[in-house]
């Protein structure tokens, strides 16, 4: 047998397929399918990692607005201490943070509206999803009528706002102004339009909260309720005990979800009021790009990736800590 | 090498594929799939030499490859000429255009900002397609400094650019200059704001305001005149204008206001409205115009209010002009409810339609706050319109730029401008031409306003800081004319963020 095999391979001239092959079969399984994910690894590498990359060293060189190359010299961190010692906030569209004006101001409006926005989705979206937990008639209707607003499109919910808004044309404008609580031209105002756009906000993406949570509820076993009743536990020590903690981790999920979202809002600023009334980061991203300052508008960009990456890694921390979370 | 084999077997067992199957299967399918790719870009392809790019433009250009034999020119356009662009081109080939090109329109964007974005793109990556595009007169400077506009003055032959500089508009000609005094793009039209009126219920409140066609008001005897007329009539609103927090208020509303009160924004116009930048003075805010602000501040919020003059009549503008923009404002005058709008020449046309206000619309030049000549500067002061308007630009990587120039050779004729002016509405970029426009339809009842407007226009000053200076400019200005605004304190801070933009200017 050794013999012949000799023979054969005497014969046969070297084919590097076949060499290639004869090594991906002594490959480990752990290997091979580590090999097998290689393409999908590149792939994400060129889609996802190079386009930071890229705008990382962009974000190194001056602005350039006097010839057609994008970007003018090397001047290292320098964009990025300009930007967060606020040196840089003349020359911006919007300042990206000064304390003093903080409703025209990136990194205050982006996290007033990400806080409130967020904490008020939570709330709401709990309840919702704690009245659908439940077996009543008509569930099904309820659920679509909750749902219906998440799956309007960003265009049509800002036109939605901006028109209830708009003088003349919609209805809130006069009653809300003789109550004090928005100016007679809202979307001209920074601060009614930062309220308008969070009303917005929650009106579509609530359903999103109550939906993910509501999934995290029904996978809570029934029998630990049945426990809790039978050993007299109030309807406030059952949710404390058994539903909070339980809904948790799908809870944290879902507040990863939005909180990155409602970082990262641009379409119904500019489809309800515009950016220089309500200056968000991407808004700053966009106008500053517009401005032809385009190692400006990386740096902030690059920015922006950083602070999702933190609460990112925020979230997906304290996930790790929880006995259930799924991370 | 046996031991190897029975090594493979036993570990190969237990799967129901092995390894060199699976991946021959994963090759042949990538095979399989690139192949249909790439026939499905040659089925694309054929389209033309223009076409096959990434396709973002939706259109295909043949070059020279169409069935026809002819050359299809891409340009991007706007709707008014994008929906009729058989007539353009009908009219086009009329007025000498080569019987073998065909201008094939585009229109790209929501809005002019969008457009921009697009062309930096487009222009960035050095497509040769679109062969030309149409450029707003107030952000074709940016462009041009880059290269990213071919010189036509290298381009053109002589006698077409002597028309264009001698007979053009000078304002409009102005914004297509570069630096160095060469034309960049070839102006297509002029628009130039007007204030439009019902004339039927200013007659019915015992005015006459046709006088005023090419002879302006003041601000003063305009606000009060309107007053009346706005208290006499039942309409919801009276003078309706936009002082939203955009470009449309940094270039033109406020800017007609402060020059119709003699200010500027940097000194002398005529030195420094396109130049010297970091040496030109910051002038935003002199009293000129704080003044003009508070002129504005009495329209809206009437004179109770603070930082507001006693001689102009006041509450006749609605609080939600702070968030209207041109369509906000024209609507509800088109629709018979404002007494008067001012509003660029394409409102002209749509009100001026019969089944909107036809005969009864009337047109008269902006009022002014201090005669002309005795403003801080020269060209300042007098009845103002902000100078608007759109341009030819030509894609410098462009292949056809013998066609172009053979388009703009029919475009230069007074014939094409006038059935132009019919079709679209787009003023001629001629004086002369304008002036002998009186039979076309709608606009043609205005052509005296319109040319007066003309003819007492000013430009923004666009330079390359000016998309930068627009955003402070327009946020200032719409603080100041919202109901707690103070003109003063704005047009100081306005002051510093312009100086500091200035002084960071390394060109």
């Amino acid at each position: 047998m050794a013999t012949e095999t000799n023979a054969r391979t005497t014969r046969s001239p070297f084919r590097v397929d076949l060499a290639l092959l004869n090594r991906v079969e002594r490959l480990s399984d752990t290997q091979f399918a580590y090999l097998m994910l290689t393409p999908v690894f590149v792939l994400l590498g060129a889609m996802a990692i190079w386009p930071l990359i890229d705008t990382f060293q962009m974000s190194l060189h001056a602005d350039n607005i006097i010839s057609s190359d994008a970007t003018g010299e090397f001047v290292g961190f320098e964009n990025y201490v300009g930007m967060l010692t606020g040196e840089t906030n003349a020359l911006l569209p919007r300042p990206f943070l000064d304390l003093s004006a903080p409703l025209t101001s990136a990194v205050s409006v982006t996290v007033l509206f990400t806080g409130i926005a967020v904490a008020i989705e939570t709330i709401l979206g709990f309840g919702m999803a704690l009245v659908l937990d439940k077996q009543f008639r008509g569930r099904r209707w309820v659920r679509v009528a909750l749902i219906l607003p998440w799956a309007v499109p960003i265009v049509i919910q800002g036109m939605i706002y901006y028109l209830i808004f708009t003088p003349g044309v919609g209805f809130a404008v006069d009653p809300l102004q003789s109550l004090g609580a928005i100016s007679g031209a809202p979307l001209a105002d920074s601060w009614s339009s930062l309220v308008i756009v969070i009303t917005a906000d929650i009106w579509k993406q609530s359903a999103f909260m109550a939906l993910l949570i509501l999934a995290g509820l029904q996978s809570i076993d029934r029998d630990l309720y049945n426990v809790a009743k039978v050993t007299g536990a109030s309807k406030l020590q059952e949710f404390w005990t058994i539903t909070f903690p339980l809904v948790l981790p799908t809870l944290l999920i879902a507040l990863l979800f939005r909180t990155i979202a409602a970082l990262k809002v641009y379409g119904t600023v500019v489809t309800v009021t515009n950016c220089n009334t309500l200056p968000t980061l991407t808004c700053l991203v966009v106008t500053t790009w517009n401005a032809n300052r385009y190692a400006s508008a990386a740096t902030i960009a690059f920015i922006m990736a950083a602070v999702i990456a933190i609460a990112l890694i925020g979230y997906l921390w304290k996930l790790r800590d929880l006995e259930y979370g799924g991370i | 090498m046996c031991v190897f084999h029975m090594t493979d077997e036993s570990s190969t067992s237990g799967r129901s594929i092995d390894r060199r199957r699976f991946i021959r299967a994963v090759g042949a399918t990538g095979v399989a799939g690139g192949l249909a790719g790439c026939s499905g870009n040659g089925d694309g392809g054929d389209g033309g030499d223009g076409g096959s790019g990434d396709g973002s433009a939706g259109t295909s250009t043949s070059g020279g490859g169409g069935s026809s034999g002819g050359t299809t020119v891409e340009m991007i356009a706007h709707d008014e000429w994008a929906n009729v662009q058989q007539e353009v081109n009908d009219l086009l080939h009329k007025y000498g255009m080569s019987e073998n090109i065909t201008i094939e329109m585009n229109t790209v964007g929501q809005t002019t900002d969008d457009q921009q974005s697009q062309y930096r793109q487009w222009l960035s990556a050095g497509r040769t397609t679109p062969d030309i595009m149409i450029f707003d007169s107030g952000w074709t400077i940016p462009f041009l400094v880059r290269d990213q506009l071919l010189n036509l003055e290298e381009a053109l032959p002589q006698d077409l650019l002597d028309r264009v500089h001698n007979d053009y508009f000078q304002a409009s000609v102005n914004s297509a200059t570069g630096p160095n005094g060469d034309l960049y793009a070839f102006p297509i039209y002029p628009d130039f704001p007007t204030i439009q009126y019902r004339k039927d219920l200013v007659q019915e409140a015992g005015y006459d305001w046709e006088q005023y066609a090419t002879d302006p008001m003041t601000w003063e005897q305009f606000s009060a005149e309107l007053k009346d007329v706005y208290q006499q009539s039942d309409v919801e609103y009276g003078f309706n204008t936009q002082h939203i927090a955009a470009e449309q208020l940094s270039c033109c509303v406020f800017n007609e206001y402060l020059t119709t009160y003699g200010g500027a924004f940097f000194g002398n116009p005529e030195e420094n409205l396109y130049q010297n930048i970091g040496d030109r003075p910051v002038t935003v805010d002199e009293e000129p115009v704080v003044k003009s602000l508070e002129m504005a501040r009495t329209l809206v919020h009437g004179n109770d209010a603070p930082h507001t003059l006693d001689n102009i009549a006041g509450n006749i503008s609605p609080e939600a002009v702070a968030q209207w923009d041109v369509e906000g404002a024209r609507a509800p005058f088109t629709s018979g409810n404002a007494v008067a709008l001012r509003n660029w020449p394409y409102s002209i046309a749509i009100s001026g339609s019969e089944d909107n206000l036809g005969e009864t619309q009337g047109v008269m030049p902006m009022p002014y706050g201090v005669p002309g000549g005795e403003g801080n500067y020269p060209g300042t002061g007098g009845s103002t319109a902000a100078l608007g308007g759109w341009h030819v630009g030509v894609n410098p990587n462009s292949e056809k730029v013998d066609s172009v120039i053979s388009m703009l050779q029919a475009m230069q004729k007074p014939g094409f401008m006038k059935e132009n002016f019919g079709l679209t509405g787009w003023m001629p970029p001629v004086q002369e031409v304008l002036a002998d426009s009186t039979d076309v339809p709608i606009m043609g009842r205005y052509v005296d306003s319109l040319a007066y407007a003309g003819e007492h226009s000013i430009a923004r000053p666009v330079t390359v800081l000016w998309p930068q200076q627009a955003d402070a400019i327009e946020q200032s200005a719409n603080s100041a004319l919202q109901s707690g605004g103070n003109p003063t304190q704005e047009m100081d801070q306005l002051a510093d963020r312009l100086t500091a933009i200035e002084d960071n200017f390394e060109g």
